[in-house]
């Protein structure tokens, strides 16, 4: 039943689900402490029991401008490749299970979502992309502009 | 070396025992191999064909005692052969070179086998001993097993065992590094909430004890895990010989540096990368022996693999004299590939352009070849380094050759960590590559503008400056006092140093160090990220990275040291009020010393210190120096010893801990008779005894006694206090100088006179042809035409001396 289990979120101004295999918790954040230099994505550093998360802006992985974070905003915590880290999102709406099966993405998306996102899924009346939270990790290869 | 499975199965006695075994021979075993390829290169190497005939026949004393007829066998098989080279009976040549590799490749199977099974493995091995034998007439000689002698007549005497030592499961070691790192964490949490709650001094001091014993085991526990990297290069000479046969290729090995340790984890998370990076270089970078003669090189290839430690990072460099990357060759083979696209290609740069090789489904070869092509890219390489936080380099030279410098760090442990502040926020630099710490306002500090980039003079010497902020690309936060501002004098690494602007330092702290994620640590900065106490994160800058982004060459080579520079500087710290560090000593008597008489604090090993003849000494590193110690300072753990420098030579003074730096005061109660104790100052309310580097040094001074004849004469007048006599006498007799009161009659003319106040009231001996020097007691000169001396300012007193008097022996 596990993988029929998603999270419901608005990240980057979107709903999406994510499957929630791939999440390890959602929790709020408080004052992230900066990263200089680092790629614009990366909203900062943050404490969560003794281990040191990166706070992943999943607006400007689509395209979109940074958001500054608010202090006790929710965050998506994922671990890829044995790091931490953590999507902001915009809203935590729920955790369900969908029985829909996932389908093929229709349409055209912006160069952004669509490397983001895997598929569809139907839920509650809606389509929302199903996203896989890794994908927000690396940025797109940026053209020297 | 030792393979976990090795390990899991723990029980019986009779397992324990095997479980050495497999561990010990595997060890054994990885040695071997390269110690047989080094013999090979030169069969007349006594040395390493005891090394590797020792080896065999550990292996078979060991397998007798276990009942492991074919590992037995084997190992006598080697030995034989081995011994009749030994005896001059036969001659060292390939075919006896591989075939003894042969039977080290097939030990090794069966000790993996062994580790899974918990049995030897039936088997027939005759290929391998029989590939040993001189004349291949043993093919149905059947082996007597039961018959082999465990042990020969001329068998060594001495056995390898000159150390004790046991064997850890790995798995242990490894929960007491993670129990060592939760109990900083939670003491440095601790120590948080104490500060907050203004606990008493006595809940304070028994948890600075804690404090301290916890730092003690952090340290025997990183040791612990540290393992020289010797071990990590011990099987490339055989992989190295094996893949260049094959390959029909010559090719040198060497390697260096392998004394330098590196944390256990670090060494297995780059075993394989390396490897790689080795195997790559035979088949891809060196090329066939004809177009090495057409390209006019050697015909046998160098690759040298070294080590060397740079701060708190090891750098593993595989370099190759083969042809090198092609910019244009990569980009043509990814865009073949569809790693990118035309466009995209155009838009690279030449070193965007070498990176490519790192993107996941590139492969150089032109063909996928056995060796290098299986599926195993740079991408794995660089993603199994980066996840331990480390770097990986390209240094290309086309035509010429490759350099691949793995760049990670020593330990993921824990390290001392230096908090200093820049644009608002809080970074930790680590403690082992900071030399010096100073106010940027300070005297000592001379900062010039030079055509766009900064230069900082501190004492003479000069360091390219870095501003934090800059480099970071932020601006300087407002609310930052400009006073606090200070300089971190660093040094990276040998031979190189730099100043770098921050603004404000914090405190220093035993850090947690993690690896940052990929991306943050692509950026060159940063080194790890750390929690502190206050629970919030702190990045880890690379100091050597810092420097390559700066692109600024900090080599300490051929800086001038500018005379006059160096005489302004003395000038100006003149002006500067002293620091002073402040210590607890052994007998927990709090003292201070000025901060600039210490060249730094070294952490021994009670063990370091010995006594001889009569004195106690220090051995750190290489160097053997005094120790002020009337008897040696018993227990176990680690010494503090704070090394004061003088210029010339090293005197060692135990302590207890350091407790703070600080200004020496400027009223010093002055001791009544020269000894260790200077005088007292009071700090922060509570008394502090002044050690006298002076006398200190002067006891310990290895003196070479410069004879009186030639010794200057100091007279030093209007001496009313005893000052002169108590602190500035033996300052002068140090330095060369006899000296002499104002009411000793000597008769003889002094060659100088050193005049106690400012005063000229007294200036009996205006008309006398003696120079004279006058000293005062405030701080700051008068005016620009002062050209008295500020008597605690012991360099422009000996500068002056100098000019008046000339050279003292």
């Amino acid at each position: 039943m596990m993988e029929k289990l998603y999270l419901i979120a608005r990240i980057a101004d979107t709903r999406v689900a994510l499957r929630s295999r791939a999440i390890n918790s959602v929790v709020t954040v408080g004052t992230p402490v900066e990263v200089p230099a680092a790629p614009p994505h990366v909203a900062g550093l943050f404490a969560l029991r003794s281990r040191v998360f990166t706070l992943i802006d999943p607006h400007v992985v689509v395209g979109l401008p940074a958001v500054p974070v608010v202090p006790g905003q929710r965050v998506i915590v994922v671990d890829v490749a044995e790091h931490g880290y953590a999507l902001l999102a915009d809203e935590i709406e729920d955790v369900c299970f969908i029985e829909a099966p996932e389908t093929r993405v229709a349409g055209k998306l912006l160069p952004g979502w669509a490397r983001v996102a895997d598929a569809m899924i139907e839920h509650d009346g809606a389509s929302l992309l199903v996203v896989d939270p890794s994908h927000f990790i690396t940025l797109p290869t940026l053209k020297a502009a | 070396m030792v393979e976990p499975q090795f390990l899991g199965r723990t029980g019986t006695a009779m397992d324990d025992l095997l479980n050495d075994f497999l561990a010990e021979t595997a060890e054994i075993l990885a040695e071997a191999g390269g110690a047989i390829v080094a013999w090979e290169a030169d069969p007349a190497d006594r040395a390493q064909l005891d090394a590797i005939f020792r080896s065999v026949h550990t292996i078979k004393g060991s397998s007798g005692f276990l009942a492991l007829p074919r590992v037995t066998a084997l190992a006598h098989a080697a030995e034989d052969a081995l011994d009749q080279v030994r005896r001059g009976n036969r001659v060292a040549n390939a075919a006896l070179v591989t075939g003894v590799l042969g039977i080290i490749d097939r030990l090794s199977d069966l000790c993996t086998a062994l580790g899974q099974k918990g049995a030897e493995p039936t088997g027939d091995d005759r290929d391998v001993i029989g590939a040993l034998s001189e004349h291949k007439t043993s093919d149905d000689a059947p082996f007597e097993v039961a018959g082999v002698p465990l042990r020969r007549e001329d068998d060594f005497g001495a056995e390898m065992q000159s150390w004790r030592s046991i064997r850890v499961p790995l798995p242990l070691l490894d929960s007491v590094m993670t129990g060592v790192t939760d109990i900083v964490l939670a003491r440095n949490e601790f120590a948080r909430m104490l500060r907050e709650s203004g606990a008493d001094l006595s809940v304070i001091a028994s948890f600075d004890r804690l404090s301290d014993s916890i730092a003690g085991m952090r340290q025997s526990v990183s040791q612990m895990r540290m393992q020289r990297i010797d071990k990590l290069f011990a099987p490339l000479p055989r992989i190295v010989r094996d893949l260049a046969q094959e390959m029909g290729k010559k090719i040198a090995f060497q390697t260096s540096g392998g004394e330098v340790e590196l944390d256990r984890e670090m060494m297995e998370n780059i075993r394989d990368p390396l490897i790689h990076i080795v195997r790559n270089a035979i088949d891809h970078g060196v090329e066939p022996l004809e177009d090495r003669v057409a390209a006019g090189k050697d015909i046998t290839a160098t690759i040298s693999v070294s080590a060397r430690q740079s701060g708190n990072q090891i750098e593993i460099e595989v370099r190759d004299d083969g042809r090198g990357l092609s910019p244009d060759t990569i980009t043509a083979k990814a865009i073949a590939s569809r790693i990118l696209t035309t466009t995209e290609a155009r838009a690279l740069g030449p070193k965007e352009k070498l990176d490519l090789i790192f993107r996941p489904g590139f492969s150089t070869a032109a063909k996928v070849t056995s060796i290098s092509g299986r599926g195993v890219g740079m991408d794995i390489v660089k993603a199994n380094v980066e996840r331990i936080g480390g770097v990986v380099e390209l240094r290309n030279d086309e035509g010429r050759g490759l350099t691949i410098l793995l760049r990670v760090p020593m330990t993921l442990t824990i390290i001392s960590g230096l908090m200093v502040r820049a644009a608002g926020q809080y970074f930790a630099i680590p403690r082992g590559a900071v030399r010096e710490i100073l106010l940027e306002s300070g005297d000592t500090v001379r900062i010039d503008q030079l055509g766009g980039g900064e230069l900082a003079t501190v004492r003479g010497e000069q360091f390219p400056l870095l501003r934090l902020e800059n480099i970071l690309g932020r601006e300087r936060d407002d609310s930052d006092d400009s006073d606090d501002r200070a300089l971190v004098i660093v040094r990276p690494g040998q031979g190189q140093s730099y100043a770098l602007s921050v603004a404000a330092i914090h405190d220093h702290e035993e850090l947690v160090i993690k690896p940052a994620a990929p991306m943050i640590m692509a950026t060159g900065l940063y080194a790890g990220t750390t929690l502190p106490d206050n629970g919030r994160p702190v990045l880890l800058l690379d100091v050597q990275g810092l420097l390559a982004i700066a692109a600024i060459d900090a080599s300490e080579a051929g800086r001038s040291h500018d005379r006059m520079a160096e005489a302004e500087a003395e000038a100006a710290a003149a002006r500067n009020a002293v620091q002073l560090l402040l210590f607890r000593d052994m007998n927990h008597r709090v003292r201070g010393v000025r901060l600039s008489v210490i060249e730094r604090v070294e952490e021994v090993p009670a063990s370091a210190l010995f006594e001889s003849a009569g004195r106690v000494q220090a051995q750190i590193g290489d160097d053997i120096f005094p120790v002020h110690a009337a008897v040696l300072p018993g227990g176990e753990g680690t010494l503090k010893l704070l090394r004061l420098y003088d210029g010339q030579s090293v005197l060692c003074y135990p302590i207890a801990e350091v407790i703070d730096i600080v200004r020496l005061p400027d009223v010093v109660q002055p001791s009544a008779a020269p000894g260790l104790i200077a005088g007292v100052v009071l700090v922060g309310g509570g008394p502090v005894e002044l050690i006298d580097p002076f006398w200190l040094m002067e006891q310990y001074a290895a003196g070479t006694p410069v004879s009186a004849l030639r010794q200057p004469l100091c007279r030093l007048a209007d001496d009313h206090d005893g000052w002169g006599d108590n602190f500035l006498a033996p300052i002068l007799r140090s330095a060369g100088y006899r000296v002499i009161s104002s009411d000793d009659t000597l008769g003889e003319t002094p060659d100088v006179l050193l005049y106690l106040t400012e005063t000229s009231a007294a200036d009996s001996d205006a008309d006398s042809e003696v120079p004279v020097i006058r000293l005062r007691t405030s701080v700051a000169a008068t005016g620009p035409d002062d050209d008295t001396v500020y008597r605690y300012d012991r360099q422009a007193l000996l500068d002056a001396l100098q000019r008046r008097v000339g050279d003292v022996a």
